[in-house]
């Protein structure tokens, strides 16, 4: 799960060897992305979205718990000291991996990536522009509209097949 | 469900994730990836159970029966996780941004056209190509103006 907010605070770095070697171990990771949500699609057909959905979360769980139980002690503030709101994360996850096995099935997983991407591009230039949820309202520029309206007819397009 | 109400909604998950994603980058400065990433997931698997236990009608088939790799798909979340942590000091994250989106619908195409992993085939076809266009050059306009403000 990534967000094209990033792109937006994009900080310049050096070290331009290693950034070639690393560069297709990314996209690979974005490919397995797909692949992620090309398993999902089929497997909540058969057993229902929800299960689906348990399926990544729980074997989720269980990596990251073995994976943290070997890493050694965490830097940092125990979890049950953090403000509550910051927990809310774990609650829009299942949303969104719903969705994607609800979706890839009828639109197909390139057309379902190009909306979600769509999603959060709509989102922070929306919030930026308007404000919403108490945050401060930036001028959005010209590119940033654009962006979004090349977004608007690429959307326009999947739905007309 | 009607396609655009179906589009909608992958539209608002699409924000929802921006949404979550925003929260968790903080909840990661604090407590570590690691820590963050397991509180997404377990409290991910605890709520997703308990709309199961109370909502989901049966289904002929449960996760026990259905061939093994159709249940790999969170390792491939995990180890985009790990790629990430490692990456994007390196590369940048807007560099690593676009690089994500490139591999995501270059695969997702291929998946799609060629039907892998028991999906419909969807053929590429004109429109969907000119979709991707309009992505890409969006993507060009959003690093661009990116780059302006900093």
């Amino acid at each position: 799960m990534q967000t094209l907010d990033e792109v937006a605070v994009a900080a310049p770095v050096k070290k331009a060897g290693l950034r070639l070697l690393l560069l297709p171990l990314v996209i690979l990771a974005g490919m397995g992305l797909s692949v992620e949500a090309g398993l999902l699609g089929p497997l909540g057909v058969q057993v229902g979205h929800l299960w689906a959905t348990l399926s990544i979360f729980g074997v989720g769980s269980a990596i990251l718990f073995l994976l943290l139980l070997f890493a050694g002690p965490q830097k940092g503030p125990a979890l049950t000291d953090l403000p509550r709101w910051q927990l809310i994360g774990g609650f829009l996850g299942p949303m969104y991996v719903v969705v994607l096995t609800l979706a890839t099935p009828h639109i197909g997983i390139a057309m379902t990536m190009i909306a979600i991407l769509s999603g959060q591009v709509g989102k922070s230039v929306l919030i930026d522009h308007f404000g919403w949820f108490g945050a401060t309202r930036k001028k959005v520029n010209a590119e940033r509209w654009l962006a979004l309206g090349l977004i608007v007819v690429a959307l326009v397009l999947i739905a007309r097949g | 469900m009607s396609l655009v109400i179906l589009l909608a909604v992958v539209v608002l998950a699409g924000a929802v994730l921006s949404v979550q994603a925003a929260i968790n980058g903080r909840l990661g400065e604090s407590v570590g990836v690691l820590r963050s990433s397991l509180l997404t997931f377990v409290v991910g698997a605890v709520s997703t159970g308990l709309l199961i236990l109370f909502f989901e009608p049966a289904h002929a088939l449960s996760l026990l029966d259905v061939p093994k790799w159709q249940l790999t798909g969170a390792l491939f979340g995990v180890v985009y996780m790990m790629v990430m942590v490692g990456a994007v000091p390196v590369v940048g994250t807007a560099v690593a941004t676009v690089a994500v989106i490139v591999g995501q619908l270059g695969m997702g195409m291929l998946i799609d056209n060629f039907g892998w992993l028991g999906n419909p085939a969807i053929e590429l076809s004109g429109s969907r190509i000119l979709a991707m266009v309009c992505l890409g050059v969006a993507l060009v306009f959003m690093y661009r103006s990116s780059r302006q403000a900093g």
